[in-house]
């Protein structure tokens, strides 16, 4: 392995750095705990730094954030316990003129992503993938190292699982989506 | 066209992932079943209800440590290695022409270090109350005429909430026993602190950023203005910031 120089680190800041939100938001998700969630991507980013030169030059978001589950499978077999933290959504007040009508779309978000969070990690990430990082299904593919297929039933099933994990926790009003 | 089929179908349609011809047919199967159509219906709305959540940016403290390792690698191999701090001797240079002219006399000449640290304590105060700020507006004609009568020049004021700064305010700094225009903008939670005064050159100097103290800061000349920026953000978005802020003071000219 050769040691990353110069003329690495420019490729690698022009390439890869520019998805490290998306490293950082996808580890959030796995590990629901925004420490936990910073080590990881750190570490992600540090290894695909190191690893630069394996990197092919296709689409560096799915290898980045493969390297990012990768990062995340290592760190739960190292601490053996799964985190249950579920304040997954910090309250950035948005601009919006109308107190009420904020609160409400507030309170909305943070039933959304609690019914996230509490996805088991097989519907809980294929739909971070597609919902929140908007890739294709082949792109979901690589990060997860799945045939397409299995991607495609996985999606189908996250969905019909966040659906009822959603409407056990707003009114109908509030969510709109058709009953069962 | 059977329903299983159908139902097969509806998470591609809805992730744009069914070829052309299949949408067709899809759509046609579509009127004939109801479950299919309460379905894509529930998909569409799951879809908005997760768009709606914020998209959180990495937060600053990570961009900064990956910066600082890419800087590592870039300056462990450079054979120009890039200075890391400001360049105060250079600054310290132009200045002696200023005391020559009489501008800001001796108080910035050979105190760089000093000065750094000032600007630092001056950020604190910034970060540490909730406004951090004398007169709060993001509004440039209210915050540019407030310093009129409080200072002996008149800096130039401008919002940078396009470019994702807005201004929060501005107040009075003493720097070296100096009265200088401190402007406050926001980047997301962070503040950075832009302390700016006349300089003795018209020409503009980029920016040269460096880290001190986990903060980092940002030294250029542009407009006829001595910059100093700081915040405790990624040296990235302290350039992305001055960039913006040179842009809005030329398209002011």
């Amino acid at each position: 392995m050769s040691k990353p120089d110069a003329r690495t680190a420019e490729q690698f800041r022009t390439l890869l750095l520019p998805h490290l939100d998306a490293a950082y938001r996808y580890a959030r998700w796995l590990t629901r705990d925004p420490t936990d969630a910073q080590d990881v991507a750190q570490e992600a980013m540090l290894h695909a730094l190191r690893y630069f030169h394996a990197f092919r030059g296709d689409a560096a978001r799915p290898w980045l954030l493969r390297i990012v589950r990768n990062a995340w499978i290592d760190l739960r077999s190292r601490n053996g316990r799964e985190q249950v933290a579920m304040d997954v959504l910090e309250d950035h007040p948005a601009d919006v003129p109308d107190p009420e009508q904020n609160a409400l779309a507030s309170d909305r978000r943070r039933q959304v992503a609690a019914a996230i969070a509490a996805l088991p990690v097989d519907a809980r990430e294929v739909l971070v993938l597609r919902e929140i990082e908007h890739m294709s299904y082949g792109q979901i593919a690589e990060v997860l190292d799945l045939p397409i297929g299995t991607v495609m039933s996985r999606l189908a099933r996250a969905r019909q699982k966040l659906a009822t994990e959603i409407r056990g926790r707003l009114e109908r009003k509030d969510h709109g989506l058709p009953d069962m | 066209m059977d329903c299983p089929t159908c139902e097969a179908m509806v998470d591609a349609y809805v992730d744009g992932e069914l070829p052309p011809s299949e949408c067709i047919a899809f759509e046609r199967a579509l009127e004939l079943c109801a479950d299919c159509r309460q379905r894509l219906d529930t998909a569409r709305r799951l879809s908005a209800l997760v768009r709606e959540l914020p998209v959180e940016p990495a937060p600053d403290l990570l961009h900064a440590r990956i910066e600082r390792e890419l800087r590592t690698i870039a300056g462990a191999t450079r054979t120009h290695p890039q200075p890391k701090t400001w360049r105060w001797s250079a600054m310290a240079a132009s200045l002696v022409v200023a005391i020559g002219i009489g501008w800001l006399g001796a108080n910035f000449v050979g105190q760089g270090a000093r000065e750094t640290d000032q600007l630092v304590a001056g950020y604190m105060r910034v970060s540490a109350s909730d406004t951090g700020v004398e007169i709060a507006s993001s509004d440039r004609h209210t915050v540019k005429p407030w310093f009129a009568g409080r200072i002996d020049y008149a800096p130039p004021v401008h919002d940078l909430g396009a470019a994702g700064f807005p201004l929060v305010g501005g107040r009075i700094d003493v720097v070296d026993g100096r009265k200088l225009a401190v402007l406050v903008y926001r980047y997301n939670q962070h503040r950075i602190a832009l302390t700016l005064w006349p300089s003795s050159s018209t020409a503009n100097a980029a920016p040269s950023l460096s880290q001190h103290d986990g903060f980092a800061l940002a030294s250029w000349r542009h407009g006829g203005f001595e910059m100093r920026a700081i915040a405790d953000t990624a040296p990235s978005r302290m350039a992305s910031f001055a960039e913006a802020l040179d842009r809005a003071i030329d398209a002011d000219r």
